[in-house]
């Protein structure tokens, strides 16, 4: 089945609850980090989560630019349409 | 001939104590840990299950949640969330940061062994992933590095003057509070938050105190015995808030009584096993006095190292002979209560030689009921004893590696 853009929020909030962020359930595409109190380390759990859920390789440069919710969907969704050989 | 003038301002203070926390296997806060001590209450299990065969004190009902918020809590390691309880009780009766300098106040938290949950937990991760690096936590770091309580501390309470990690095995949480009244003796701060922590109960640091023959076989803390066989391991952590004297009856704070003296030595002998002679113990006692300015016969209450192990309590009864020639005053041990909390033993047991000063009451050694000819002094085996003449106490603690503490307290006045 196809990854939705919700699947993506999803799994974030997932991980932001499971990192105990304040909020997590109701983090929104236009929340940043800063916003969230997500911090360098924060991202790294995040990140290996969106790994392991979507199979998908997030580099540290991908990652680097990505400063909100809204824009690590995007960039996950861009990654797994990627792999899948789909246009995002 | 004119007085020199102090090259610093903390150099001819008195430092008073204006903090106390605990957090312990028999109650958390200083008052609440003394009562248990004086009702002989034992935070002892047989058996700590999964974590190991043998005895110990854990801190069960533990909740890091009272002194920080839930993601703090998941990104410290339990020697972090201890120190921060401990730190969050001594502030709080010390009203830190309050009006004190922040740019002068610092942050001395000791731990003898650091994370070594997290340690072993991120090990076991990396080994069964084929040490694959993605297994390994960002959080593994500042979780495990012995200076985590420290910082996490000072972040709490906005303290920009000096801090770091002392680390000196057993010794450690009597090294912290020593080296923190230096620090105000040296101008360095006007108040320093100080303390040893300590969560040493995983099944790794378990087997390897088994495996050196220090963990008691018959699960019983009980030192200066004769049956004694070795410690129980115990878990939390003490802190202090030391403060220049002039400076705390300034802004009015309370004060729980002095830390007068420190005294510390190296036994440069073995690694794990004491100098036969006590002699390294004998001179930081010597030394603690000596920096009180006080003598041996004003001294009326020690709190041992006692630990439970054949060698400690026999060489730790011997220096206190070196030091008191026959005129020992009364000397228990409260690892027989808590078990051995390593870093943090030495704080823990300051806090309990702060309230035997304040309350003129002797916290009584536990389980002591077979004496030993090479342990012939007072141990206060009955129960608690009434000491409404204490003015002078002192607590000694001893680490592997040889180095050896000792603080002499004067009760507030």
């Amino acid at each position: 089945m196809a990854v939705t853009e919700n699947d993506v929020l999803e799994e974030i909030r997932d991980q932001l609850e499971s990192i105990k962020v304040p909020g997590a359930r109701e983090a929104t595409p236009e929340n940043t980090w800063s916003e969230l109190d997500v911090d360098s380390l924060d991202l790294v759990e995040l990140v290996k989560a969106l790994e392991d859920r979507f199979g998908v390789t997030i580099s540290d440069d991908d990652l680097k630019p990505i400063e909100s919710v809204g824009a690590a969907i995007e960039l996950t969704m861009r990654l797994v349409a990627a792999k899948e050989g789909t246009p995002a | 001939m004119t007085p020199r003038a102090p090259a610093h301002p903390g150099e001819h203070c008195d430092i008073a104590i204006t903090g106390r926390g605990v957090v312990t296997s028999i109650a958390e806060g200083a008052d609440a840990f003394f009562d248990a001590l004086l009702e002989r209450r034992s935070g002892i299990v047989e058996d700590l299950g999964e974590v190991s065969g043998r005895a110990g004190a854990p801190c069960s009902g533990f909740d890091p949640a009272l002194a920080m918020t839930p993601k703090e809590a998941r990104r410290s390691d339990r020697y972090t969330q201890f120190a921060m309880a401990a730190a969050a009780q001594a502030t709080a009766e010390a009203g830190l940061p309050g009006d004190v300098d922040v740019e002068r106040l610092a942050v001395l938290m000791g731990t003898g062994v650091g994370g070594l949950m997290t340690l072993e937990t991120e090990c076991v991760k990396f080994h069964d992933a084929g040490r694959d690096v993605r297994a390994v936590s960002p959080l593994f770091v500042p979780m495990m590095m012995p200076n985590a309580a420290a910082g996490m501390i000072a972040i709490s309470l906005g303290a920009h003057g000096p801090g770091f990690s002392v680390s000196s095995a057993c010794a450690t949480g009597t090294h912290a509070i020593g080296e923190a009244k230096r620090m105000i003796e040296r101008g360095e701060a006007d108040v320093v938050v100080a303390g040893g922590t300590e969560a040493g109960m995983t099944p790794l640091c378990m087997a390897a105190f088994e495996r050196m023959g220090a963990l008691s076989r018959d699960g019983i803390s009980r030192p200066f015995d004769a049956r004694r066989d070795g410690f129980v391991m115990g878990e939390g952590a003490g802190c202090l808030v030391l403060e220049r004297g002039d400076l705390a009856r300034e802004r009015g704070a309370k004060i729980f009584g002095y830390v007068v003296g420190y005294g510390a030595s190296n036994d440069a002998f073995h690694m794990t096993q004491p100098d036969e002679t006590g002699r390294g113990a004998t001179k930081a006692m010597k030394a603690a006095l000596a920096d009180a300015g006080a003598d041996p016969g004003e001294v009326g209450y020690i709190n041992a190292h006692g630990t439970s192990t054949p060698f400690n309590d026999k060489i730790e009864t011997r220096a206190i002979h070196n030091v008191f020639n026959g005129g020992s005053p009364p000397v228990s041990s409260t690892k027989s209560a808590i078990g051995h909390l390593l870093g943090a033993a030495g704080a823990v047991e300051a806090v309990a030689v702060l309230c035997a000063l304040q309350r003129g009451i002797l916290p009584p050694t536990l389980n002591f009921g077979e004496p030993d000819p090479d342990c012939d002094l007072d141990y206060v085996p009955d129960g608690p004893r009434e000491a409404p003449g204490l003015k002078l106490a002192m607590s000694n603690s001893f680490g592997f590696g040889g180095q050896n503490a000792c603080l002499a307290f004067r009760k507030a006045s």
